[in-house]
């Protein structure tokens, strides 16, 4: 080695001076932070002020009749979202018929086969499923569906509901799947039980939990859904499951047409009924639109809350934490 | 309060390093020489209610290589992290005792952190450069300090680059990521970046335990000749290692398998540890018997 | 007889057809699983495809003056004559407008959530962020219209038509007035904002802590600062990663149609301004899809859809790409 001093240049010059830059170092420092804190708060800004509001106006407008009423004429009072509630159980049930199974299959595909081309494919176009955005889907439902048969319908709606869903069920399923240790698999599959069976008697019931949450994150997402639903389902005032059956009882038609008469005709939903209430001009239907709102929040965020509390717990557990 | 008065009393420094006067003392000025650069006295580390130190007290000679050695697991590099609290980066982790860099404690209630950190360079296991170029990589600490322009950067840089014997090999590179060199070369590099501030003392977190025995011999030579300018104190799993380079050595130990609290069991002269060691725990240890 | 190994009868009997298939159904079975994973991809391909076959006709029409930039731009559904750019116009004022905003925010957040929150606090932080994603387009939409824009983005469009009309280039963005109800672009892009923080945010909260805690040690042990630290060296090393966030939340802006269309005040005046009502490409849809009447008007709007497909599927893909390339150089999950 060199000669220390010779060979190292200027070891006698200090460059640092700590006084010169220490005050303004110090200041920035605490400033920025602050103001990271600061800004991340205005964040929560919104979140309460908008939940408060909702909570405020809508809970007002919400009775009995709120929940087993149809809407009466504009302009009167009374009556309520009856039609709504059931409108959006039907198509979020159909949604999730349509979803789960090729959600899940799929799902499974990927868990099992991440490093494969159709693998590694898949995962990427459920992200960038996930991204198209909600009014082109209902106008792939329009042309796929609506056009073809002629008119709005529940099923058509159903269907636009189910592509957005698709994306958050494989991203689940296959996060679950993930989860479920090897070794239960390959126990099953040394026993010399086929795949299918292992997966259907060994790994999903394993990964139901967080499967049956990645659901109820898709239900909470399609149920507040509006766009894709403009004109695949479009809205129906008078829908009522009940009179339906009733009707087509009373006409000594079977199930296969009563199944028809309720998923073939257009039929609203809580955020559609909320959309159209909320440009009217009368102040009952203005308030009635709180309340829908009110409705659909807690619904929501209480089940995103519990799907996602349930998703950190079962993590937890399954990591062993 | 101005700025002078604010450094006084949190710096206790003396006046003398104000005025750009030089910090390090030349090779052969004998005042500095047998001098205590760090002195921690009874110091405690506890995370959280895990006391993983207990009542350390060790003297760190200035110019000096010191060594930390114990079996794993007892708190060696804990008790070099405390020293430029680092660990005070765990959540929960609390210091209690004192460490003394010259004359100012660096664990009283408003000692800067950040200064103690600069005058305090720390090289860990694992090289971990910045995934910036060589150059960036060694300008990071100065630019911090406000140097921007561009001949006093380069001469920063080049003097560092040269302290840790990496100049002849990358000067022609300067540019390229620091990533996009070899293991031994990115741990240089480290040590470069760490010099680039001015620091006075160099604490090594077993900073060779990674590399393969060419580029450990390249760090314990260059060792050899940064404790001229600097003091340094080096943890260690490798016996020999220690042996090799270090003059005085401090031999860590659990105190018992129930506490898992670490405690000096013997610091003294490296010849004198290896050879004729106080204590029969350190004589087990370093003939093998366990650890 | 034909026997197998275990003593069962192997001739080809219809229930020794059956047994077989259930035990040893795998091909069909892996075949299932690739027919339902190709579906997805099939999906995105249909919606394009539809899109495309459905505005033929506007195509036809118009070709690439539908979309080109111009001033003399018209949407007349009685003279069927259709050009986009004032609904591309109002998307991207919009949507960059938004970025504008939620970006520094998102990005303070997830620097807080990821560098400096307390443990306790992490969570629970992350999760009331993460809400704000939940509420529904409409619930947004109708807040915006009775509360946001009385109580917050009438006086502040009048404020910055007040004092930025005067700036020589950014003035034209301001000429106001803004209308008394609020509706306006800028309405809109203050409640984008509003929208995409949380996507920006969490992801970028995941690249933070995607990054090595190697790369925090070695810049504190120089004797930086925190505010150093995540300024000059976390920031720089999750930068792909952040743009990729920042890239998926400006996905979400484009694409947001309810909460827009209730509040943009849905006209096609031809100002520029921000705070002047305006359409953007959800909304044109949304609001004249159910009642346009002529095939033209109808297959202009689909193709409006299209355009508004490609972008955001331009826009996914490199954002994936982006925040993917973080995720392979740094061990952790980054999920989204």
């Amino acid at each position: 080695m060199t000669t220390p001093s010779a060979a190292i240049p200027s070891l006698q010059k200090s460059y640092i001076s700590v006084s010169a830059t220490y005050n303004r170092r110090k200041i920035t420092n605490a400033l920025l932070l602050g103001l990271t804190g600061f800004l991340t708060l205005i964040t929560l800004l919104p979140l309460i002020w908008i939940i408060g509001y909702v909570i405020y106006k809508g809970g007002r407008y919400i009775n009995l009749e709120f929940f087993t009423q149809l809407p009466r004429p504009m302009g009167m009072p009374g009556g309520g979202v009856l039609h709504a509630i059931e409108g959006t159980l039907v198509l979020t049930t159909l949604g999730s018929i349509f979803a789960i199974p090729p959600g899940v299959l799929a799902g499974l595909y990927v868990a099992y086969h991440p490093n494969t081309w159709l693998g590694i494919l898949v995962r990427f176009g459920t992200d960038v499923l996930s991204g198209v955005p909600s009014i082109v889907v209902g106008l792939f439902g329009y042309a796929l569906i609506v056009k073809q048969q002629g008119h709005y319908s529940a099923l058509a709606g159903g269907i636009a509901l189910a592509i957005l869903m698709v994306p958050i069920i494989i991203r689940t399923t296959e996060e679950m799947i993930k989860l479920v240790p090897r070794s239960l698999r390959e126990g099953s599959l040394a026993l010399g039980a086929p795949e299918w069976k292992t997966a259907l008697s060994v790994t999903l019931p394993a990964a139901s939990n967080g499967i049956i949450t990645g659901i109820l994150l898709g239900v909470a997402r399609a149920s507040g859904e509006t766009a894709p639903l403009l004109f695949t389902a479009l809205g129906n005032e008078n829908y009522e499951i009940g009179r339906i059956i009733k009707g087509s009882i009373a006409a000594h038609q079977g199930p296969l047409q009563i199944l028809g008469k309720i998923l073939e005709q257009p039929v609203d939903s809580l955020p559609l009924t909320l959309w159209k209430y909320a440009q009217q001009p009368f102040p009952e239907r203005i308030n009635q639109a709180w309340a829908v709102a009110l409705v659909l929040m807690i619904l929501v965020l209480l089940t995103n809350i519990v799907a996602r509390s349930w998703v950190q717990y079962r993590t937890r557990k399954l990591l062993g934490k | 309060m101005d700025i002078k008065t604010t450094e006084k009393e949190i710096f206790i420094r003396k006046p003398s390093s104000e005025s750009k006067q030089p910090i390090f003392s030349r090779n052969g000025s004998s005042n500095v020489k047998n001098q205590t650069k760090i002195q921690v006295k009874d110091l405690s580390l506890y995370y959280g209610t895990f006391k993983a130190l207990g009542e350390i007290n060790i003297d760190i000679p200035a110019h000096k290589i010191t060594a930390i050695i114990g079996p794993s697991g007892c708190g060696k590099s804990t008790l070099l992290r405390s020293i430029n609290r680092m660990t005070d980066l765990v959540p929960g982790a609390r210091a209690e005792g004192e460490i003394y860099l010259d004359d100012w404690n660096l664990l009283s209630p408003g000692a800067d952190v950040v200064e103690a950190r600069r005058r305090i360079g720390m090289v860990f296991q694992r090289p971990n450069p910045f995934p910036k170029s060589i150059y960036e990589n060694v300008a990071y600490g100065p630019r911090l300090y406000g140097i921007r322009r561009g001949h006093e950067l380069d001469e920063i840089v080049q003097r560092s680059l040269r302290q840790a014997a990496l100049w002849g090999e990358v000067k022609d590179k300067l540019y390229q990521s620091g990533l996009a060199i070899s293991g031994g070369q990115q741990q240089r590099l480290c040590i470069a970046r760490a010099l680039a501030v001015e620091p006075e003392v160099i604490l090594m977190d077993e900073p060779a335990s990674a590399l393969d025995p060419i580029a450990t011999l390249k760090i314990e030579e260059l060792m050899q000749t940064l404790k001229e300018s600097y003091t340094i104190v080096i943890v260690t799993h490798n016996m020999q290692e220690a042996a090799r380079v270090s003059e005085y050595t401090a031999f860590l130990m659990i105190e018992s398998p129930e506490t898992r609290m670490g405690t000096i069991v013997e610091f003294g002269k490296t010849d004198q540890i290896f050879t004729r060691p106080k204590h029969q725990q350190t004589e087990d240890y370093i003939t093998g018997r366990f650890g | 007889m034909l026997k197998t190994i275990e003593g069962k009868s192997a001739e080809p009997s219809l229930r020794n057809r059956l047994r077989f298939f259930l035990h040893y159904g795998d091909k069909p079975w892996n075949g299932l699983l690739i027919l339902m994973a190709v579906l997805v991809i099939l999906l995105i391909s249909a919606i394009g495809l539809l899109l495309w076959r459905d505005s033929g006709a506007s195509r036809a029409a118009f070709g690439w003056h539908f979309l080109i930039p111009t001033l003399d731009a018209s949407w007349n559904p009685v003279f069927d004559r259709y050009q986009s750019w004032p609904f591309i116009y109002g998307t991207l004022l919009t949507s960059l407008a938004s970025l504008v905003i939620a970006v520094p925010v998102s990005i303070s957040a997830a620097v807080f959530l990821a560098e400096l929150s307390p443990e306790w606090l992490r969570l629970p932080l992350s999760w009331m962020i993460e809400l704000l994603a939940a509420i529904p387009s409409v619930v947004y939409g109708l807040w915006g219209i009775f509360v946001f824009l009385p109580v917050v983005v009438t006086p502040f469009g009048q404020f910055l038509g007040e004092t930025l009309v005067v700036v020589p280039v950014l003035g034209e963005f301001f000429k106001g007035p803004i209308p008394v109800s609020g509706s306006s672009r800028l309405a809109a892009g203050l409640i984008l904002a509003i929208m995409i923080i949380p996507t920006i945010a969490a992801v970028s909260r995941d690249v933070f802590m995607a990054i090595p805690g190697s790369q925090r040690e070695a810049s504190l042990a120089l004797g930086a600062t925190r505010w150093e630290t995540i300024w000059k060296v976390l920031i720089p090393y999750g930068l792909s990663g952040i743009l990729g966030a920042i890239i998926l939340g400006l996905g979400r802006a484009l694409g947001e149609t309810m909460a827009v269309t209730m509040v943009i005040g849905n006209s096609i005046e031809g100002s520029l301004s921000l705070l002047r009502p305006g359409y953007t490409m959800s909304s044109v849809i949304a609001n004249q899809f159910a009642e346009a009447v002529s095939t033209l008007h109808v297959e202009a709007l689909v193709e409006i859809g299209l355009i508004l497909f490609v972008m955001t599927l331009i826009l996914n893909i490199i954002a994936r790409l982006l925040v993917w390339r973080v995720a392979r150089q740094t061990p952790g999950q980054v999920r989204v």
